[in-house]
């Protein structure tokens, strides 16, 4: 087989991207010329000039990327050959491919161009991904099909979607602490950004005297900052939402699972079944008020999101109600009806009571102790353990309720959690070990800590607070014969 | 109904665990302690009840440094089977831990400076899981290398890519 380059359009593509760099720089030296007394035209020219520079460097760096980077593909591998100065050579064997995801941002997607991700599902090391940046989209959608496929093109018959994007579900998106605390971030982000290029808003005549007449008024100002601070967020929310969730549909195909999203940048996942350990429904305390919950991978070697990624790389499914999602999260299990929880035994809740009234009393002395040493402690201090003690009793209680746990024909079923409750089935066969943890106020009630250890997700599974006798015999029976030998029964 | 429980390991650590673990703990408590009391003479006015909390707390951790090993001696047990291996440590918190040997990727055996003026070795057994690893720590450094061979040989007599 032949060496094959990356796509030329690319340099296209990293023209438009340089304006990113070109357009801050254009600003700064705007406004540090106009305050040197030169004239508009020079300014001007000087700008070009700046601008010429900077793209004709992202050119120049993205032309020798491109010509010195070549890739193929033989019977056995793909194999990759990138470097300036540098020169590496990668290979992944070809039976090793785990994931191929293929990714365009709204500029490549003008150009028909995709960045394709290709994984092993190895934990950690380098050569455990490959990324072709860019090809042509067919080149791309080709290259998926034939990694993911061997032999087989023409698997066209797909089953039904598992599920697909249902515009209702946007009235979740708001749910989220960044509803509340996204405006402030922004503004604060802004005014940073702003600061950076060397202007300082409050020197600015109208918007020092909007500061000056909200820091009047403080019983309008405060509600109307509240206010456009939800509005801000909530805005920013669904449109967060709208862009990675537009035409959002998650679907089997033989052996794997595909998803693809996306309004702007265009993401197609795809996930190869021998790979996945479980699904988990998540539900955070806020969407789990509004009835919803996010259904998310339990995979070995998922990649880890890059630092521009903000998204969770393992999320299946966007926030959606209840029932659908767990009817989602049966379907990717293979159609295996979720059993019923049993609750944990009663000391669990106890543990948790005493727990949150301790941290009051703790809270307590902090705020008498401060009281003693500095002699200024407002009264008002001492509302905040009056405030903190139902709420904590209520998160104690609710986390009880929580607990639960169960043993299908294939998986372990585990519950836990109150500000982010999460369900994870954990397919038996991917479970790698066990530990099991009894603290000392555990052993006391007759408890332990049961933990599943598995290669997949965050590597371990727990049933929390589970009763010793019922937590042994559940993990006797999930993995028959692994436990067994060390257990006593008199 | 049966009563239900995980029995212990069949070894126990070897006994000059006890003083390894001390040395240890002394490495990390003494410098603790003298820092404090240090900070309490050369800082502070020397204040009796301030004097006295200080001299609680130093105590507190030479307590600590010599209590803790001889506990943890107590709890810490291990085993090897043929299919599995089984561990318990832990003072306050007792963990138990199971690892399968047809999961097991990789076995290391390692020694520190202080452990090996007792002669000791550690064995730490790794599966695919980020949080699966199982260290068998304070074995005599010849039973550990023996032990570390036969863990070799079992896991690759054991079939499957251990994921």
């Amino acid at each position: 087989m032949t060496w094959r380059a990356l796509s030329t359009r690319g340099l296209a593509a990293s023209a438009v991207q340089s304006l990113w760099l070109v357009a801050p720089a254009v600003v700064t030296l705007t406004r540090l010329l106009s305050g040197r007394d030169w004239t508009w035209p020079q300014i001007t020219a000087a700008c070009a000039g700046a601008a010429a520079v900077i793209c004709a460097g992202v050119l120049a760096y993205d032309l020798a990327r491109l010509r010195t980077t070549r890739w193929r593909l033989t019977a056995e591998r793909l194999e990759l050959r990138s470097g300036l100065a540098e020169r590496r050579h990668r290979s992944i064997p070809r039976d090793r491919v785990r994931s191929v995801d293929i990714i365009a941002s709204p500029v490549r997607r003008a150009f028909g161009l995709a960045v394709v991700k290709v994984g092993t599902g190895q934990h950690g090391g380098d050569g455990d991904e490959l990324t072709l940046d860019p090809l042509l989209r067919q080149e791309a959608e080709a290259l998926r099909r034939t990694l993911l496929e061997p032999g087989a093109e023409a698997a066209e018959e797909r089953d039904a979607a598992i599920a697909r994007l249902d515009w209702a579900w946007i009235r979740f998106a708001p749910l989220t602490v960044w509803s509340f605390v996204g405006g402030a971030v922004a503004v604060g982000a802004l005014y940073k950004l702003v600061g950076a290029l060397g202007f300082d808003l409050l020197a600015w005549q109208t918007m020092a005297g909007a500061w000056h007449w909200l820091t009047d008024r403080p019983w309008v100002a405060v509600p109307l900052v509240v206010a456009a601070n939800v509005v801000f967020g909530v805005v920013g929310a669904v449109a967060v939402f709208a862009e990675a969730w537009s035409g959002y549909r998650l679907e089997r195909e033989p052996g794997r699972l595909r998803l693809r999203r996306g309004l702007l940048t265009t993401r197609s996942l795809t996930l190869e079944e021998r790979r996945l350990r479980g699904v988990e429904v998540s539900e955070p305390l806020l969407l789990r008020l509004g009835g919803a919950a996010r259904v998310k991978a339990v995979a070995t070697g998922l990649r880890k999101a890059g630092d521009k990624e903000t998204e969770d790389v393992a999320a299946l499914t966007p926030p959606m109600p209840r029932e659908p999602a767990w009817e989602v999260a049966a379907r990717i299990m293979g159609g295996a009806a979720t059993p019923v929880l049993l609750p944990h035994p009663k000391a669990a809740r106890g543990r948790r009571l005493r727990g949150a009234v301790l941290d009051t009393l703790l809270l307590a002395a902090l705020v008498g102790g401060l009281d003693l040493l500095f002699d200024r402690v407002p009264w008002q201090a001492w509302a905040l353990p009056v405030v903190v003690l139902p709420v904590a009793l209520a998160f104690a209680w609710d986390g009880y309720r929580g607990l639960g746990h169960a043993l299908s024909r294939t998986h372990l079923v585990t519950r836990s959690g109150s500000a982010v409750r999460s369900t994870v089935a954990l397919d038996r066969a991917g479970i790698v070990g066990w530990t099991v943890r009894g603290s000392w106020f555990q052993r006391r009630l007759g408890l332990i800590t049961l933990t599943a250890t598995t290669a997949a997700g965050t590597g371990h599974y727990d049933v929390v607070d589970v009763g010793r006798e019922a937590g042994l015999e559940l993990a006797a029976h999930a993995v028959p014969g692994l436990i067994d030998p060390f257990l006593r029964r008199h | 109904m049966a009563q239900l429980s995980l029995r212990p390991p069949r070894h126990q650590a070897d006994p000059r665990a006890v003083a390894w673990w001390t040395t240890r703990s002394a490495l990390a408590a003494v410098p603790v302690a003298l820092g404090a009391v240090a900070a309490y003479w050369f800082l502070t006015g020397r204040a009796a009840w301030l004097g006295a909390l200080v001299a609680v707390f130093a105590l507190f951790c030479v307590f600590l440094a010599i209590a803790g090993p001889r506990a943890s001696y107590r709890v810490s047990r291990w085993e090897v089977t043929d299919e599995a291996v089984y561990t318990r440590h832990g003072w306050l918190t007792h963990t138990w831990k199971v690892a399968p040997m047809s999961r097991i990727q990789t076995v290391d055996t390692g020694r520190g400076p202080v452990q090996r003026l007792f002669g000791l070795a550690t064995v730490t057994v790794t599966t695919a899981s980020a949080a699966g690893h199982i260290k068998i720590e304070a074995l005599d450094h010849e039973l550990a290398a023996s032990l570390a061979e036969r863990l070799t040989a079992l896991t690759q007599a054991a079939p499957g890519d251990a994921t």
